[in-house]
């Protein structure tokens, strides 16, 4: 797994990618946990990921959350195939909001 | 009592037929050796004239081979008995003829036609261990007078070596004869041996082997892909032996690679070949022959069996045979009219063996039959080996016993559907990556499609993760996975050595209840067809058992 960040204009470009097990969610749930913190708009570019499982999905949940009280703007964006499975099995592909790319994922 | 030849005559005699001999055993020209022998020999008796006449084994004629002198004669046919020449060759004894005019039995017919003036003849036969070859005849002395009893015994000797060395050249040519056949046997053999399969890649689940008795083989085998990965295969025995069995093996195996390929069956394919060599007329010959068509997917054999020996099943320590009661092919074409019966046969981890009655009918020591049990007691023995070196290792062992009277044609049709997969991993989330690729590479083997394989390897990877967190609760210990496809279905079970868990604390989340924790155990439940907690053997913690319809696509 390989988290990298990137500023894009007020809001935050997350980009995940590789395989997001129970190894490496504790990372990610960290670096969301961060960014809800800083109270800006954030976008997780899924494109790279091969890989989720719940723990991976369980840390966006969160994110999701925090970021719904906080009244921030959370999208998932150009998701994988892998990802977009899990999501429909959970039934969460109509709870978190989902942009085809990274460039419509802050747009309005 | 004939008085002895001079001294020094002897030796001389004795030297031209120590040259004449030499001269036959070393020339590989028949004609040419008779030729020279002759011409030494008249000059030696000092004849004007000689021939030699070889009997035609056929009709009883003389017939001239070589000749010396003014006349040639080559070739000309005297009917049994004619002349000097037929006297001296049915009486077995030298004919000296001191004038040709008192003799009532001698044909002037050559004179006439060659004006050839014969006065006298001492003529000698050729005869080897009462085998009449012919004769040596001379005419006319040189000097004006007639030959002497001295030149007819000499000639007798001269005749009798040249006959001697005639033989021994016929058995060499009758020898070349017999060695170039053998080659050309040998050739055959070759080209038969040629076109059955060669030795088939250690992946494959089907592998032949024939060992011809003699030279050529009127056994066969073949094994030929198919549509869908599927595979057919035969084996085959023509009855009789040699050559003609082995042309109309030739034949039948041609026909099932055509047939093969275009009829839908075993049954079928039986019933083509029985047809088409009904067109040939065969005269008492048959082919006695099993044929199948293997899935290795499923391990599916569909077999069908025109009075060959029975097929055998080999599972769980246990031979069956496959028996029919169609017969051989060539014999009774009403029987086969409406195609040949089929027998469905599910390997389920079994092997299947094909083979001719060359293995049942081979020779063991003490000279006692193989038999059918010997034939399995073989095929057991050599159980462990790979199927390829387990063929070969029957067939030595009968080979070795040094009498192998037929020849034997052994195949083996495995299952080679991957087997179940167990492996024991340490329960730490670092293990998890290793986990899911050998599940991913194992349920593709097993037969899941791409979207199924995806989706066990999650259902696994969560099933493991609670194990990790619930069962072991982060304490060092073990899993043990295993995945097993039961007939359409894939059965994933993962046992650990932690106390039980409580199921009720790893029950799915309710949907609608939006929280982080429990999405695992729903995954595998959304996945799954069945998740189930089962009563674990002795020494085992807790056995979860998913199940999931095999979908291949």
């Amino acid at each position: 797994m390989k988290i990298e960040t990137r500023p894009a204009g007020t809001a935050t470009i997350l980009v995940l990618s590789g395989e997001v097990d129970l190894r490496h969610s504790p990372n990610l749930r960290k670096a969301l946990m961060e960014l809800m913190l800083e109270k800006r708009a954030v976008a997780v570019d899924l494109s790279g990921v091969e890989y989720i499982d719940s723990s991976g999905i369980a840390g966006l949940v969160e994110a999701y959350q925090m970021a719904r009280k906080n009244g921030t703007r959370f999208v998932l964006a150009a998701i994988s195939d892998p990802v977009r499975r899990v999501l429909q099995l959970a039934r969460l592909d109509r709870v978190f909001t989902i942009a085809d790319t990274v460039e419509t994922a802050l747009e309005g | 009592m004939p008085s002895p030849l001079p001294e020094t005559d002897s030796a001389s005699h004795l030297d031209l037929i120590v040259e004449m001999t030499g001269d036959f055993a070393h020339s590989h020209d028949v004609e040419a050796t008779l030729r020279l022998g002759l011409e030494r020999i008249a000059e030696r008796v000092g004849a004007e004239a000689a021939s030699l006449f070889l009997t035609d084994e056929e009709t009883g004629e003389l017939v001239c081979r070589a000749n010396m002198g003014p006349v040639d004669v080559i070739g000309l046919r005297l009917p049994p008995g004619t002349g000097i020449v037929g006297r001296t060759v049915d009486l077995g004894v030298p004919q000296l003829v001191k004038d040709t005019r008192r003799d009532p039995d001698f044909a002037g017919a050559v004179d006439a036609a060659t004006g050839f003036e014969t006065r006298s003849i001492l003529c000698a036969p050729m005869a080897v261990r009462g085998r009449r070859l012919g004769a040596i005849e001379l005419f006319n002395k040189k000097g004006g007078t007639s030959f002497s009893l001295t030149d007819s015994r000499l000639l007798q000797a001269l005749a009798a070596s040249s006959a001697l060395a005639l033989i021994n050249a016929m058995l060499v040519a009758d020898m070349a004869e017999q060695q170039g056949l053998k080659r050309e046997l040998e050739l055959a053999s070759e080209i038969q041996r040629a076109m059955l399969p060669g030795p088939q890649p250690d992946q494959s689940p089907i592998h032949g082997i024939n060992l011809p008795a003699r030279g050529v083989s009127g056994d066969f085998f073949e094994i030929l892909p198919l549509s869908g990965g599927r595979l057919a295969f035969a084996v085959g025995d023509v009855s009789g032996k040699g050559m003609n069995a082995s042309l109309l093996m030739t034949k039948t195996a041609s026909l099932f690679r055509c047939l093969a390929k275009r009829e839908d069956g075993p049954g079928r394919i039986l019933a083509a070949i029985d047809s088409e060599l009904h067109e040939t007329r065969l005269a008492g010959m048959f082919v006695t022959m099993a044929a199948g068509v293997l899935d290795p997917a499923s391990g599916k054999v569909v077999l069908a069996n025109a009075g060959h020996e029975p097929p055998l099943l080999f599972r769980d320590g246990v031979f069956t045979p496959i028996e029919g009661d169609m017969p051989p092919l060539g014999i009774a074409p009403e029987l086969f009219e409406g195609g040949c019966p089929e027998t469905e046969i599910e390997l389920d981890g079994g092997t299947l063996y094909l083979f001719t009655d060359g293995l049942t009918e081979a020779r063991v020591a003490g000279g006692d039959m193989l038999g059918p049990e010997g034939a399995r007691r073989m095929i057991r023995d050599a159980a462990a080996l790979p199927a390829g070196e387990r063929l070969e290792a029957v067939v030595r062992s009968l080979d070795d016993t040094g009498s192998l009277r037929d020849d034997v044609t052994l195949m083996v049709i495995e299952d080679r559907r991957p087997a179940g997969f167990e492996r024991r991993y340490p329960a730490r989330p670092e293990e998890l990556a290793a986990i899911r690729a050998a599940v991913g590479r194992t349920v593709r083997a097993l037969g899941c499609g791409e979207t199924m394989a995806g989706d066990m390897v999650l259902a696994v990877d969560e099933a493991c993760q609670n194990i990790i967190r619930h069962a072991y609760k982060g304490e060092a210990g073990d899993i043990v996975l295993r995945l097993d496809r039961e007939n359409d279905r894939l059965v994933i079970r993962l046992m650990d050595f932690a106390p039980a868990v409580d199921v009720a604390k790893i029950q799915p989340r309710p949907l609608d209840e939006l929280r982080p924790g429990g999405l695992g155990t729903h995954l595998m439940r959304s996945i799954m067809d069945h998740v189930d907690f089962l009563a674990p053997p002795a020494g085992i913690g807790n056995l979860l058992q998913m199940v999931k319809r095999i979908d291949p696509t």
